[in-house]
């Protein structure tokens, strides 16, 4: 459509255009298609009484269990700060994970020998169940918040690493000879070569990484939260007000959404050459 | 079914292929009937399945998914599955909770009474008996909740909270009490004494409903076997304190204390009108399930409290009084 680019155009406006080009009408109608006959299976099975409300509350139950909690809170925390809550150890986790996972993969996807030091110890505790490793985090870390990100950090990590490392192995060569050749340092490799040539492949594994950090937040949140959508979670199940449990699991998922979204358009402004012709 | 007549097979219902109890981890006769074997002598050729749970919250989670046919509960737990119309029905006492529940607070800490909680870390697993009478003494004593730091954590993971140092109280219960206490702890209160100002906690057992329609005499069985472990507890403290032992992994002498601090109520007192009561006449229990539910009310844990009479409506004890009037 606008693939011959005449003159240079400013970053931001390239950025929206790739995001328009990201989701076309049709297949942002398809989607919805989905969500609203979700929608309509749950009113459907609620309304008839095919399901016990007990397992799946109506979709008016839990629309009023979001209204209670945003406005009355849940055991003392409204939603906004339940979210804010498991928001900050999420991206806090998630961060130190990207700080560190993604330099240590480049570092193993360059050096063999830094490969064949560090492999071992991410392949061993890679497949762990999470519950497992937690009970031994709580017992070194305590009942509070470093026992939490700790864990959350641990599932964030391995995908980062190895999404990494298998972007920076599988630049081609010949980028980085010419750049040799041109008489690069090092840092100007990693930095001009490495980097932006990895990029959407990290990218891809931190989108796959963040997904993983969801998947541990109710676990980290179970040993002494008092604050949490995923401790709201585990809390109204067992007091079996699943309207409760449903309404978090939405949030839940919306903000995973979110912030996927969020993570996409930074690879949109930061990395425009991954466009798609 | 006469006294001590023999069933015959061929003249019952299908018998079930395998029956599972969920038993609580705590210190009751239950071990007993469990390590003597006592429910699968009244019912041979059916598996027989014992699953141990956690805590109340989690008993829960297994008979809303169906995974038990008999469960203990506390009456909170007991309370919001009811409240919940879970379809299931309390047929027995279990046991009823003195000193082998209590509150455990750190000796350095000078804590000498509840006032002295405000602005310290208090743990109890919520949603179980503890968590329910922590709330209910400090609203005796006139402490905002609000004041101290309440955590929910499970019992296993107080006990190691606990020998961290991350924690300045909590009220739960044995086996993991014990090392708590010994390790820098002292006894602020028991759920025994709360008890006696009003406030009564036990563990009831229960049945699935499609099981009690299905195998009404296996329900009789187990409430048999159940009795007759009482009775063991009750004759042969010794022997309990060997078996409690081995089940718990404990040394002998804990065993022995902890039996002290659980209340084993023989099967015909369960019938007077301070426990169980009659059909037709049900008893405190009843009573102790409606201030139950109230109180979870007021803490915006369940969203409505039934009548006594409809908690009476869901405690069965027609089995008991079949098996007391052998």
């Amino acid at each position: 459509m606008k693939a011959d680019v005449p003159k240079p155009e400013p970053a931001l406006r390239i950025a929206a255009r790739r995001l328009l080009a990201l989701r076309p009408p049709r297949t942002l109608l398809l989607s919805s298609l989905t969500v609203i006959l979700l929608f309509c299976a749950w009113v459907v099975v609620t309304e008839t009484g095919l399901a016990n409300p007990l397992f799946l509350p109506n979709p008016e139950a839990v629309a009023r269990a979001f209204m209670e909690v945003s406005t009355e809170g849940y055991q003392g925390s409204t939603l906004i700060e339940h979210l804010s809550a498991s928001l900050y150890r999420i991206l806090v986790a998630f961060g130190l994970a990207c700080l560190i996972g993604i330099p240590l993969g480049v570092l193993m996807g360059t050096s063999e020998t830094a490969r064949a030091l560090l492999s071992p110890m991410i392949e061993f505790y890679r497949p762990l169940p999470p519950l497992g490793i937690y009970t031994l985090l709580v017992m070194w870390l305590g009942i509070g918040e470093e026992s939490k990100l700790a864990l959350l950090f641990l599932a964030a990590l391995p995908g980062l690493i190895i999404a990494t490392i298998q972007a920076v192995r599988n630049i081609d060569p010949i980028y980085v000879r010419a750049a040799k050749a041109l008489g690069a340092s090092t840092r100007t490799i990693v930095l001009q070569v490495y980097l932006p040539a990895a990029g959407p492949t990290i990218l891809a594994g931190m989108r796959i990484s963040l997904g993983f950090t969801y998947t541990v937040l109710v676990a980290a949140e179970i040993v002494a939260a008092s604050a949490g959508i995923g401790w709201m979670i585990w809390d109204a199940a067992k007091f079996l007000l699943s309207d409760v449990v449903i309404m978090g699991l939405i949030v839940l998922g919306l903000t995973g959404v979110a912030l996927d979204m969020v993570m996409r358009l930074f690879g949109q402004i930061l990395m425009p050459w991954t466009r798609k012709q | 079914m006469l006294s001590g007549m023999v069933v015959i097979p061929a003249l019952a219902a299908e018998p079930p292929s395998k029956i599972t109890v969920g038993y609580l981890n705590l210190v009751n006769a239950q071990l007993v009937t469990k390590n003597l074997g006592l429910l699968a002598k009244e019912m041979p050729g059916v598996e027989i399945g014992y699953v141990k749970i956690g805590g109340g919250g989690d008993m829960l989670r297994a008979i809303t998914a169906n995974q038990v046919d008999f469960g203990g509960l506390g009456n909170p737990p007991a309370a919001i599955g009811l409240v919940r119309d879970l379809p299931m029905k309390g047929i027995m006492v279990l046991n009823m909770l003195d000193y082998v529940e209590a509150m455990v607070v750190r000796t350095d800490k000078n804590i000498k009474s509840i006032k002295d909680l405000a602005g310290k870390k208090v743990a109890a697993p919520f949603g179980s008996t503890t968590h329910y009478l922590l709330l209910k003494a400090l609203a005796e004593e006139g402490v905002n909740p609000g004041d101290l730091e309440l955590l929910d954590l499970a019992p296993a993971d107080i006990a190691i909270a606990w020998s961290r140092g991350d924690i300045d109280a909590a009220w739960f219960w044995e086996p993991n009490l014990d090392k708590a206490v010994k390790d820098g702890g002292n006894i602020l209160i028991t759920s025994g004494e709360m008890a006696k100002r009003g406030y009564p906690t036990w563990d009831v057992a229960v049945v699935m409903n499609e099981f009690a329609e299905k195998h009404p005499e296996y329900v009789e069985k187990f409430v048999r076997a159940e009795c007759a472990g009482i009775d063991f507890w009750l004759k042969n403290p010794e022997k309990t304190a060997e078996i409690i032992a081995q089940e718990l992994s404990l040394p002998i002498e804990d065993a022995t204390r902890m039996m002290k601090g659980t209340e084993m109520v023989p099967c015909p007192t369960q019938l007077t009108e301070a426990y169980m009561g009659k059909s037709g006449s049900i008893g405190q229990f009843a009573d102790t399930l409606e201030s139950t539910a109230q109180f979870l009310v007021a803490e915006k844990r369940l969203p409505k409290a039934p009548t006594r009479d409809e908690f009476a409506a869901k405690l069965d004890v027609s089995y008991l009084e079949k098996i007391v009037g052998e």
